[in-house]
């Protein structure tokens, strides 16, 4: 490409589309790195960064030229042929891309080996590991994962991302995203509003009397523990949350109903509860590196119900 | 009316049980009660829920074995719960109806069979004519598709929150059956499908379904269907009431369902 004349620029910044003209002069001059992307994440995160985080490079060299940059809440396969064919390299992930916490582009020991029942052997090579990382390496990308230091940012991303998608922004309690009163609404007719919204399939579980009027919201992407729930539910009419264990929230919430409490509990699933959070990532990270492209790719809904 | 306690009735269990007792588990203890409470009847549960209390309590059955957790976590630590009013809530009404609570968990898959598999075989329909080896948990089908798989399953069980993962078009037939949270992993060369309980959706220490959307995006058919932790362990407690009844005739034992917690849209 050539450079621009002075006299375009000038014509380009006057039509207002030079937008990025740090861009236009840096072209070339000073790359953006992946491990630049992250340096200017650390810094502006505003949370002191951990030593032990799953937030690190899952594949690819961090020396790579970002070409532009894919936000997610899960890398899936889906997603990485999204971000090759919108000419990104760099994917930034809140999930794993390889299904376990351990997040290695090989197979984890399998269940049964370790202390106490031998020593740990070594899994067989698998197919959709390997397939996947030779993707990712044909095509030049990197994977970084953004979990840990994402959900501790003030105010709550993941909350805000969640609040906003719904169109709840303004109705912030006490400006807490992760509380808000609504217009009063039967608890199915939220329900049905919040799957249409999020483009759900078929994830979305609820426990509670569907005829019930609720108004206030908790609203907790993401894991939620029992001790968020504890919290939250007695506070509130519905908690939204992504994923729960289900012997404890879900029966904490069924024992709620059963004594009584006019509640309901709606979990959406942690990918889909956790998307707008990775928008809103999106959002700020075109603050934050205005060089290139950065391209919200939801990962969806991944499940369905028959009938 | 004849009446057990409660210590009587562990003893029998643990005499019946084929294996040793374990008494480092920090689940399978008493969670309200205790030996000495006499017992007019046994209730067996998946949960036991708010809910079961009530409905044992009518029918007279004042023992509960619930196969999980009384108090909303794991290790029915009430240092975690004790300060919710639910939990007074919920303790009064068990002391109301002088219930007790034993809960059998760890020893109820050690034993062999393990009756949460026995149970949800039973109700899934995977004749035992399929099972590729006695208590392998996995069964080969005649060919279908994960679709119409998980639709029979649902229809089955009447499950109203069922979630699948996967192509529905896919063609299936091995399945390896898992149990409450305790999935077995999805990735063998030699599973279809995985059909199991409850399954944390992605970074944990196991397979998630998430391998099994990059697993269809690569072409290889894979799928996941999730019935939900109480629709998933609670047949086994009808195989439980019945074992447990065997050694004590003197009262009735009877499964009372926590049932599916879940509706969906």
């Amino acid at each position: 490409m050539n450079p621009l004349s002075r006299r375009e620029f000038v014509a380009l910044a006057a039509t207002g589309a030079a937008a990025a003209p740090f861009a236009l002069s840096n072209a070339g001059a000073s790359a953006v790195t992946a491990q630049d992307v992250v340096d200017r994440i650390r810094k502006n995160v505003g949370v002191e960064w951990r030593p032990e985080t799953v937030d690190t490079f899952k594949s690819g060299s961090p020396d790579t030229v970002a070409t532009g940059i894919v936000t997610t809440a899960m890398a899936t396969m889906e997603v990485l042929k999204q971000a090759v064919k919108a000419g990104a390299n760099l994917v930034i992930t809140c999930e794993p891309t390889f299904y376990g916490r351990a997040d290695s582009a090989t197979p984890p020991p399998r269940r049964g080996a370790g202390p106490g029942r031998g020593p740990a052997a070594a899994a067989p090579p698998d197919r959709v590991f390997a397939a996947k990382g030779e993707f990712i390496a044909r095509n030049n990308l990197v994977v970084w994962r953004f979990s840990d230091h994402w959900r501790l940012r003030k105010p709550d991303p993941l909350a805000q991302g969640l609040t906003d998608a719904l169109g709840w922004s303004g109705l912030r309690i006490a400006d807490d995203p992760a509380r808000v009163s609504i217009p009063a609404v039967r608890l199915d007719a939220l329900v049905s509003r919040i799957k249409k919204t999020l483009d759900a399939r078929g994830g979305i579980r609820v426990v509670g009397d569907p005829q019930i009027r609720v108004q206030t919201v908790g609203v907790l992407p993401g894991s939620t523990p029992i001790h968020a729930s504890l919290k939250t539910l007695p506070a509130v009419d519905v908690v939204i949350a992504g994923e729960v264990r289900e012997w404890e929230s879900v029966e904490y919430a069924r024992d709620t109903v059963t004594a009584g409490g006019r509640k309901g509990l709606i979990l959406l699933g942690r990918v889909l509860s956790e998307e707008p959070g990775m928008n809103v990532c999106a959002q700020w990270l075109r603050t934050l590196v205005p060089e290139i492209t950065t391209t919200w790719i939801p990962a969806g809904d991944p499940y369905w119900r028959p009938l | 009316m004849r009446t057990l306690a409660a210590g009587e009735i562990l003893a029998r269990i643990k005499s019946h049980l084929g294996a040793p007792w374990r008494d480092a588990t920090y689940r399978d203890t008493f969670k309200f009660g205790g030996p000495e409470t006499r017992v007019t009847g046994i209730a067996t549960t998946a949960f036991c829920s708010l809910d079961v209390v009530q409905r044992a309590a009518k029918a007279g059955l004042n023992m509960i074995i619930p196969h999980e957790v009384t108090y909303w976590n794991d290790r029915d630590d009430v240092t975690i719960v004790g300060d919710d009013p639910l939990y007074k809530t919920k303790v009064d009404i068990m002391r109301k109806h002088d219930i007790v609570v034993f809960r059998m968990h760890d020893h109820m898959h050690v034993q062999r069979p393990d009756f949460t598999y026995v149970g949800s075989a039973r109700a899934l329909g995977l004749d035992s004519k399929y099972e590729t080896a006695p208590q392998s948990h996995r069964f080969t089908l005649p060919e279908t598709t994960l679709g119409a798989l998980a639709a029979g399953f649902q229809k089955r069980l009447g499950a109203k929150a069922l979630r699948v993962v996967g192509d529905p078009n896919a063609k299936v037939s091995r399945i390896q059956l898992g149990v409450g949270y305790a999935s077995p992993s999805v990735a063998g060369p030699d599973i279809d499908v995985i059909v199991s309980g409850e399954q944390q959706e992605s970074d944990g220490m196991l397979d998630s379904p998430a391998y099994v959307l990059d697993a269809v995006s690569l072409g290889i058919p894979k799928g996941w269907i999730m019935l939900g932790h109480a629709i998933s362990e609670e047949q086994g407690m009808l195989e439980m009431a019945h074992w447990v009844k065997s050694f004590t005739p003197e009262i009735p034992v009877e499964l009372v369902k926590a049932g599916e917690p879940f509706w969906a849209p």
